[in-house]
């Protein structure tokens, strides 16, 4: 008996009004998502959710956990949602993005040298300096300091959505920790495991070696006069929610996981302690934000750092990666400016379109955005996780009047967007039991060396579990997919 | 390996080590009880109270069943429960995560899931010998992962020192426990020579019963097990077999330096050797003496190599 009737995608409903990834108008799969969605309408409901408990028991089990702190509980582990139904692009669409985005990277690399050095771009006003000297995240330690090969961002991670139009868009870019790489890695894995028939439908770009291009990378900027480095992954400790990234990017690349308390720092030689004494660092892929690497420099009250990290930094003995100051450039308000960046350094047009922003520091724009609070999307510029943004459209009166005091009193950290429609996938709903239409977007992770880059073919698609949300970060409730880039 | 990797492994396999011992003990003291041929033994009183003996809680006694059991299996502000070690034998694994196995990892995290989320009323009424079982079955799993699936080097190692140097500890305990209890029975006018069943207990909370009877062929008492369970070098649950265990893995790690007067190593090879030239006469009058003898060299050296290895 065909089981076609049942199959798990037939209540699908079409979202009204945003671009849908799978499903044409006419609810006809699109094209390259058509096998794909046969193989999903073989399954019965009971079928897939069998497979979506196994996949659930396998994350508990292996320990891809958040733990939620209640009371004086033992605290509740949770996995992070996982939608069996994978994001696809086709190959055409990826490799304008793929260029797009190592694009966007290498000019804002080229920037951040610029502007700890001659700052020219400043100079000829390009970019506003006081916009950069204003940051919290412009770092004075880093000026006049050339890491080597000339490496600031060596791991990116660039936010892009997908409009009604069809277009791509720049969101974000995270230039300090981005985080997500392994669920991208750990959800292969599961996919592979539990609808292993999907793969023989379509061929995806491979993504495994992630871990071994991160080495290599990391390997690239190693200290002169360093011939074999010793790589270390820097991780705040094991209470930090991204630790299972942390232990797992270590693992992965089969070099030593250590906290700031494992390392110390003689004669401007970082070094860890072992069983058998000291043994010298040479790169660090740090996993803890800048602010907390050395207490002798930054934070006073830092437990997670290195005291004379910076020192050693500056001297030459050991690399960061990413490095110190970076945070800068992933400012909100610089984001406006990364298509002149781009133009600036690269003297090529943008490949990526950037969302229009109002920088509610400049008068006629803070103007518009008091104006039309209630259609735009206000966000702090310094922020990560979805934190403190507000979406115009979901705000009461009086919740917009709060809005408008938060930017009159600190217009320099506040920056507002059109509310962009994020597109919709056909994403499994555990209270409905149904496939519905959920908001995504794509993270992806590139990779910068010496003289070398890589980007990793796909990235972490979040997706927004409650219906009509539009932020996707974990840390707000969202969950992930597999995401295929087709051969 | 990083010191502090270096403490989590050695703390992680003294942890899985001794919620396993606990729980063996629970079961076997427990449930051989409930048809023991000796009236005293046979009393619930004196069963929960070598439990606790054996747990080293020395203020319950008397309190109810229920209680004794939560407190010795699922008591989570009691840091000695059976559920208190695993759960610490996991928070280890985890701190040095990537530098174990996936398999040891999954494994370990496996089995805090399954002991952890067992529920607490099944085990107060009807589960104590399911659960206690879980984790006898559950070690057994992380064990063949640690022997399978690491590389045989230090890290290794490692574990292998901390769950030999908690074994010695929790065999003296628990011939302590028994011995005490064997007190107990002979001070309420009991003859010895109907002591076998408490001897053979005394075996299977080791899990040695059938290796002791494959030995010696004869009917447990007193002299033959106490020389198997402190002396013999083949029985992996004895004594002279887990201070071979010690010195083997803590060659490993100090990777043979000189065995000068004052290291660690002259200090556990002395040990080992004092073992391994032993016969039973000449302590068969002073078993406490050994015993404690024993416990405070390991303890000592226990403290050396944390010293050592482990606090840079």
């Amino acid at each position: 008996m065909k089981q076609q009737a049942n199959g798990v995608l037939e209540s699908y409903r079409l979202g009204n009004s945003h671009f849908d990834e799978v499903f044409k108008d006419t609810k006809e799969p699109k094209e390259h998502y058509q096998s794909i969605v046969e193989r999903f309408n073989q399954l019965s409901l009971s079928d897939f959710e069998r497979i979506n408990n196994e996949v659930k028991t396998a994350f508990f089990n292996q320990g891809i956990t958040f733990a939620v702190y209640s009371d004086d509980k033992k605290p509740d582990e949770r996995i992070f949602p996982f939608d069996l139904f994978p994001r696809i692009i086709p190959n055409e669409e990826w490799i304008n993005l793929e260029n797009g985005v190592i694009q966007r990277n290498k000019a804002i690399n080229l920037f951040l040298e610029d502007i700890y050095h001659r700052k020219l771009i400043l100079k000829d006003q390009v970019v506003p300096a006081d916009l950069v000297f204003s940051s919290k995240n412009y770092l004075k330690e880093m000026v006049d300091f050339t890491p080597e090969g000339k490496i600031y961002t060596h791991i990116s991670g660039t936010d892009l959505i997908k409009h009604t139009d069809g277009q791509y868009y720049i969101l974000e870019d995270n230039l300090r920790c981005p985080s997500g790489v392994s669920y991208v890695l750990s959800n292969r894995l599961a996919l592979k495991k539990s609808l292993f028939d999907l793969f023989d439908k379509l061929k995806t770009k491979t993504i495994y070696q992630y871990p071994e291009q991160l080495l290599e990378i990391l390997k690239t900027v190693k200290p002169k006069n360093i011939d074999i480095p010793t790589v270390v992954v820097v991780t705040p400790g094991m209470y930090n929610s991204a630790y299972f990234e942390h232990s797992f990017l270590a693992q992965k690349m089969g070099v030593p996981l250590v906290e700031g308390r494992d390392l110390f720092v003689e004669k401007n030689i970082v070094y860890m302690k072992t069983i058998h004494g000291p043994i010298r660092v040479d790169v660090i892929y740090r996993r803890v934000d800048d602010e907390f690497i050395d207490p002798l420099v930054f934070r006073k009250d830092s437990m997670l750092g290195v005291p004379g990290l910076m020192n050693a930094y500056r001297a030459g003995n050991v690399t960061l990666a990413n490095a110190p100051g970076t945070g800068v450039a992933d400012d909100k308000a610089v984001y406006h400016y990364v298509p002149d960046i781009i133009k600036y350094y690269l003297n090529e047009e943008p490949i990526l379109n950037n969302v229009q922003t109002y920088r509610c520091e400049k008068e006629s724009d803070m103007k518009y955005v008091l104006e039309n609070i209630d259609k735009l999307v206000v966000k702090p510029v310094d922020e990560s996780g979805g934190y403190g943004i507000t979406i115009g459209t979901t705000l009461t009166k009086e919740q917009i009047e709060e809005v408008k005091v938060r930017i009159k009193s600190n217009p320099r950290k506040y920056i507002a967007q059109p509310i962009m429609s994020l597109s919709v996938h056909a994403t499994f709903i555990e209270e409905t039991k149904e496939f519905e239409p959920r908001h995504i977007d794509l993270r992806t992770f590139c990779l910068m060396g010496k003289d070398t880059e890589y980007i990793l073919k796909g990235g972490l698609t979040r997706v927004a579990l409650r219906r009509g949300n539009l932020i996707v970060n974990s840390s707000q409730g969202g969950g992930s997919k597999d995401t295929w880039v087709l051969d | 390996m990083l010191s502090r990797v270096a403490n989590n492994l050695y703390w992680m396999g003294r942890y899985i080590e001794r919620a396993e011992h606990f729980a063996r003990y629970s079961k076997q003291i427990y449930f051989s009880s409930l048809d023991a041929p000796i009236l005293k033994t046979y009393d619930r009183n004196f069963v929960l109270e070598s439990m606790l003996y054996m747990a080293g809680i020395f203020d319950m006694e008397g309190m109810p069943e229920r209680d004794v059991l939560f407190k010795i299996g699922m008591d989570t502000s009691n840091t000695n429960s059976i559920i208190s070690n695993i759960t610490f034998a996991r928070e280890n694994a985890r701190g040095a995560r990537n530098d174990i196995s996936t398999e040891l990892w999954e494994a370990i995290n496996k089995y805090y899931h399954l002991a952890t989320s067992y529920p607490q009323e099944i085990y107060l009424t009807t589960g104590l010998y399911d659960f206690n079982q879980i984790i006898l079955d559950q070690t057994s799993i992380v064990s063949s992962k640690i022997y399978g699936t690491l590389l045989h080097d230090e890290e290794w190692a490692i574990i292998l020192l901390g769950m030999h140097i908690e074994r010695a500890l929790q065999i003296i305990r628990i011939i302590n426990s028994k011995l005490h209890d064997i007190y107990k029975i002979e001070q309420v006018g009991h003859p010895v020579n109907e002591m076998s069943f408490e001897w053979t207990t005394l075996l299977r909370c080791v899990e040695a019963f059938d290796m002791n009877r494959k030995f010696y062929r004869t009917i447990p008492d007193r002299e033959q097990v106490l020389e198997f369970l402190m002396l013999n070098p083949h029985c992996p649950r004895s004594i002279a077999y887990s201070l071979n265990g010690i010195r083997k893995y803590e060659a490993k790690i100090s990777r043979n330096e000189n065995q000068e007067s004052n290291t660690i190593s002259f200090k556990i090879g002395k040990l080992y050797e004092q073992y391994r030239y032993l016969s039973f006469d000449e302590y068969k009058d002073d078993i406490y003496g050994l015993l404690n003898y024993t416990q405070s060299r390991i303890t000592e050296i226990g403290a050396e190599l944390e010293k050592k290895y482990l606090s840079f």
